[in-house]
């Protein structure tokens, strides 16, 4: 049902009036946003924006190997770190919700509800704060400076998208056709086999893509290290951009660029992963499909 | 555990009341860049298609804490002025606009083709059809979606706080940092996520509402 090219959806293949009336808009939406460019670039430049120093400066040599380079290695090991508990978390909690044991599924669900509901930047900064006020403190485990920090941000980052992933998987198994488990018990399966072996794999499988969708937007939520001045590349580029005080919208606009660059990346693995693992698995229902299809492709969009 | 429970209490609702208007002002305006997305994304015209992509693509993926800070701090320093509230509302429209945009195009899309067919078959033309057959069919596809935008939006608001807006997120790091410490901090914690908890409940609510009453003209 999805069409490749969205434009001809409401209207027929246009004919040779149409053609020259479509060739005269296009020609004057392009005039109006060149126009419209050329004037933000205009009104940029006499401001200095442009300047060849005030981008040269903060991407000297040795900036670049002291801040920005250790920067998007931080960002990207909050990345892998937060990742990873996220997705052990998913894969526990999004299990425990369709768990044949009621406690299991109720402290899952009560989970999933309250995680989700707060702002991730506040369970960031409480669980940050939190540290020291109950006699127990991180510094017992030789924790200090950016480790601690990078703990709590991982931690953060974990457990607000673990519950998120819990849905996508949850989302996932309900997608599957019930088939799938009812032949793995014919064939004598426990329900931890078919769990393990049937269900498992084939939901990874179908909410791959979904999955990857939400890890491009954790990507993003590593700048919220900044907040507890991890120094991933947001915190780095603001402090860059205070010693260059000339260049300290250059600085935070390299930034934006880097993040750009990586999550676009991210984004088109995501297109990938798509194509390839599509009609590899027993085909998710319909529903699945269409409610992938309204959220715009990607389950996870809904949290932005 | 609510030591002064009702100063706690006053300045937990002072946070929620500008959590709340931060978040329908900045949807207010998200809405009105996703509607001018949607209309250049599904346009004849290539130019437009062209930037209304540029533009969803740079905010898909650019930190919403990255496009807030670049407005707030880094504009002064050309000389461009900016306020809080100012960057607060309009860096969390133009960031959210970009995911309206992409919910309301999908929206469209989920109406089968053979809906503009038969539209276009009676002899409507392109307008009309728009307007009587596909736009009230996408517009009930696309409540459910454009309201957990709404509530993902209410998170997403407490990162104005990076930029000096006193909403809820940042008045329970003031509880808690309290200078006599007056405020116990699970006291905090609890009456933070309540508050959370309400204005989602809430906006759920009234979204809910909206779908039903949009659904009964079918």
């Amino acid at each position: 049902m999805t069409r490749q090219n969205e434009s001809t959806v409401l209207f027929d293949a246009l004919g040779p009036k149409g053609k020259q009336r479509s060739m005269i808009a296009s020609i004057i939406s392009g005039a109006v946003i060149l126009g419209v460019l050329a004037l933000g670039a205009l009104e940029l430049a006499k401001d200095g924006f442009f300047e060849a120093s005030r981008w040269v400066n903060p991407l000297d040599v040795l900036v670049v190997e002291t801040t920005w380079i250790p920067a998007i290695l931080d960002t990207l090991l909050a990345f892998a770190l937060g990742s990873l508990v996220a997705i052990v978390l998913g894969v526990l909690i999004g299990f425990g919700r369709i768990s044949r044991f009621t406690p299991t599924r109720a402290a899952s669900s009560v989970y999933v509800q309250f995680f989700r509901s707060l702002p991730l930047v506040l369970l960031i900064w409480i669980s940050f704060t939190i540290d020291g006020h109950f006699g127990f403190t991180s510094d017992v485990l030789g924790w200090s400076g950016d480790a601690r920090r990078l703990t709590f941000l991982v931690l953060g980052l974990g457990i607000y998208n673990g519950a998120i992933l819990a849905e996508i998987l949850r989302a996932g198994v309900a997608a599957l056709p019930p088939g799938q488990a009812m032949a793995g018990y014919a064939v004598g399966l426990s329900h931890g086999q078919v769990q393990r072996l049937i269900v498992l794999p084939q939901v990874l499988r179908n909410m791959l893509p979904a999955v990857l969708a939400q890890l491009v937007i954790l990507l993003k939520d590593t700048s919220l290290g900044y907040v507890i001045t991890y120094p991933e590349l947001l915190h780095s580029a603001n402090i860059i951009g205070r010693d260059y005080g000339r260049s300290y919208l250059q600085a935070l606009v390299i930034a934006a660029l880097i993040y750009f660059v990586l999550a676009y990346a991210l984004s088109k693995l995501v297109v990938y992963a798509e194509r390839r693992l599509r009609k590899k698995t027993a085909a998710p229902k319909a529903a699945a499909q269409l409610e992938s299809t309204v959220a715009g492709g990607t389950a996870g969009s809904g949290v932005i | 555990m609510f030591d002064n429970f009702d100063l706690m209490a006053e300045a937990l609702l002072e946070g929620m009341r500008v959590t709340t208007i931060v978040t329908l002002a900045s949807y207010g305006i998200a809405l009105v860049i996703g509607m001018i997305l949607v209309v250049m994304h599904v346009s004849p015209a290539a130019p437009a298609r062209w930037a209304a992509n540029a533009y969803t693509q740079l905010f898909r993926n650019v930190p919403l804490l990255a496009v807030l800070l670049v407005m707030y701090f880094g504009l002064p320093s050309i000389g461009i002025d900016t306020t809080s509230w100012g960057v607060g509302l309009v860096g969390l429209g133009m960031y959210t606009g970009a995911f309206v945009g992409e919910t309301l195009r999908s929206g469209i899309n989920s109406i089968p083709l053979g809906q503009a067919e038969a539209a276009r078959s009676i002899g409507l033309t392109f307008g009309q059809s728009l307007q009587t057959v596909i736009l009230p069919q996408a517009f009930r596809a696309v409540i459910p979606p454009l309201g957990s935008l709404l509530i993902a939006l209410v998170k997403n608001s407490a990162l104005v706080l990076a930029i000096g807006i006193t909403e809820l997120t940042a008045m329970s790091r003031r509880l808690i940092e309290d200078d006599q410490s007056r405020f116990d901090l699970w006291g905090v914690i609890i009456g933070v996520t309540v508050s959370y908890l309400v204005i989602a409940l809430v906006l759920s609510y009234l979204v809910r509402l909206a779908e039903r009453r949009a659904a009964f003209v079918r």
